[in-house]
């Protein structure tokens, strides 16, 4: 799971509280705007790495406000963090919602695929718009990093449209083929006919 | 009213059986202010359609108005004059003198209009530092990047202060990092200096840049869709009035039933 890693990571560089590691994690992750972590789930990510023994409290501090428990890396953490490191990280392509949208268009006739693709290269466009008018305002001088994640996220809405354009040229193609359907496969013990006394 | 706008465009070329019609009743506009991008295959009428907004040719049928003026009611004079002065054009190549510096290049519009040298160099040197070329003003194109030979043909296409400024594949030639920077240049154009931009494009991420996107096919607007966040998702009637024009809304062939909405 990213976000135990992740927090792994930050831990790995200097010992943090909750609500810091909380703050760190947005920061990396491209923003809260990118990815907003919930208080809670840091805390109960931490409570359940520090009863696998992953993490451990190292001090608590209190200035005045309420306790801080300051939380470092143990030796089994630091070794499930290279683990990860060695792991593929392969993005995630299997599932896609509109692929099975234009299937079952396709298969039901309760929508029209042409419809469908213009409507979502219309929305793609506008994410990919939205996405080209946040890297513009990125200063290349030290925001770096969150235009790498944007190029990344714009570099994918290109290739979806392309995708989207292939697909519509060829959807005429595909309604002439049959759809995909179970494969029929006889279960259990083959029923007994009549012939076989 | 929009600055520019067209009513049933049409233009067929040739005649009889012959005939070819590039673009079909074409009904679109540009406002100042505005980048709009034109995307279609090859074929699709982008070109017809930007070279009849720029009076590089009349249409068969229908109109184009600029400024509440039809262009079918100017003289050959007239529309050339409109040309050189009101409308800027931007081509995939460049088009520059290959012998000419930077800043004769972009004086180019002012000098065949006649104007006075002295001048038309030091507006031509003020319009390539605004497009960041300030460095660069005595390099011929052969001393210049891709890139920087398209800044060059920016700066003289503004060069007049044209109302309507035409580019055809203008990062066509560029490579991707110079093509984003032309992109936002252009962007600049229209959102900044307050012109109104028309590019044609068949590079979605450069499309990306603009306020709203117009797809062709065959002659026809198939699709339009608004950019700029806020802005109302499809209307589903229009979608489908297009998808009907547009000859894709026939009930499927075979084992399929016609949708059904």
């Amino acid at each position: 799971m990213t976000v135990r890693h992740a927090v792994l990571g930050l831990l790995a560089q200097r010992p943090r509280h909750g609500y810091e590691l909380r703050a760190a994690f947005e920061a990396v992750a491209g923003g809260s705007e990118n990815w907003d972590l919930k208080p809670a789930q840091v805390y109960t990510t931490l409570a359940r790495m520090e009863k696998s023994g992953l993490v451990s409290e190292q001090a608590i501090e209190q200035d005045g406000g309420p306790e801080k428990r300051i939380y470092a890396i143990t030796p089994d953490g630091e070794k499930e963090l290279r683990a990860w490191f060695a792991e593929d990280a392969l993005p995630e392509h299997h599932h896609d919602e509109f692929y099975l949208k234009l299937m079952l268009a396709l298969i039901s006739g309760a929508a029209n695929p042409y419809r469908l693709i213009h409507i979502q290269r219309n929305s793609l466009y506008r994410e990919l718009h939205a996405i080209t008018n946040q890297r513009t305002r990125a200063d290349a001088g030290h925001e770096l990093a969150k235009i790498l994640l944007l190029d990344k996220a714009a570099m994918h809405l290109e290739a979806d449209l392309r995708w989207l354009d292939m697909t519509e040229g060829r959807l005429d193609e595909i309604r002439r083929q049959p759809l995909p359907e179970p494969e029929t496969r006889p279960r259990g013990r083959p029923r007994k006919t009549p012939d076989d006394h | 009213m929009p600055l520019v706008r067209t009513e049933n465009l049409t233009k067929v070329y040739g005649q009889g059986e012959t005939a070819v019609v590039a673009l079909d009743h074409v009904n679109m506009s540009v406002d100042s202010g505005e980048l709009v991008a034109v995307m279609g295959p090859s074929g699709c009428g982008k070109s017809t359609l930007l070279h009849l907004l720029g009076g590089l040719d009349r249409p068969t049928e229908g109109s184009v108005m600029i400024d509440g003026k039809s262009l079918s009611s100017l003289s050959d004079n007239a529309l050339s004059q409109l040309r050189r002065r009101k409308i800027g054009f931007i081509f995939q190549f460049f088009n520059l003198i290959p012998i000419l510096d930077a800043v004769d290049n972009a004086a180019l519009p002012l000098l065949l209009d006649g104007a006075n040298s002295k001048q038309a160099k030091e507006k031509a040197t003020e319009w390539l530092e605004r497009v960041g070329l300030g460095g660069r003003l005595n390099n011929r194109p052969d001393e210049l990047s891709a890139g920087q030979q398209q800044r060059v043909a920016i700066a003289r296409a503004l060069l007049t202060d044209p109302m309507l400024v035409l580019a055809d594949e203008p990062t066509g030639n560029l490579d991707s990092r110079a093509a984003d920077e032309i992109a936002g240049l252009l962007h600049q154009v229209a959102k900044e200096w307050g012109h109104a931009v028309l590019m044609v494009t068949h590079d979605p991420r450069i499309a990306a840049y603009a306020d709203r996107i117009i797809f062709l096919k065959d002659g026809t607007i198939v699709n339009e869709t608004n950019l700029a966040a806020g802005d109302r998702p499809d209307a589903a009637g229009e979608v489908e009035e297009r998808l009907t024009a547009s000859g894709q809304m026939q009930p499927a062939a075979g084992q399929m039933r016609p949708a059904s909405e």
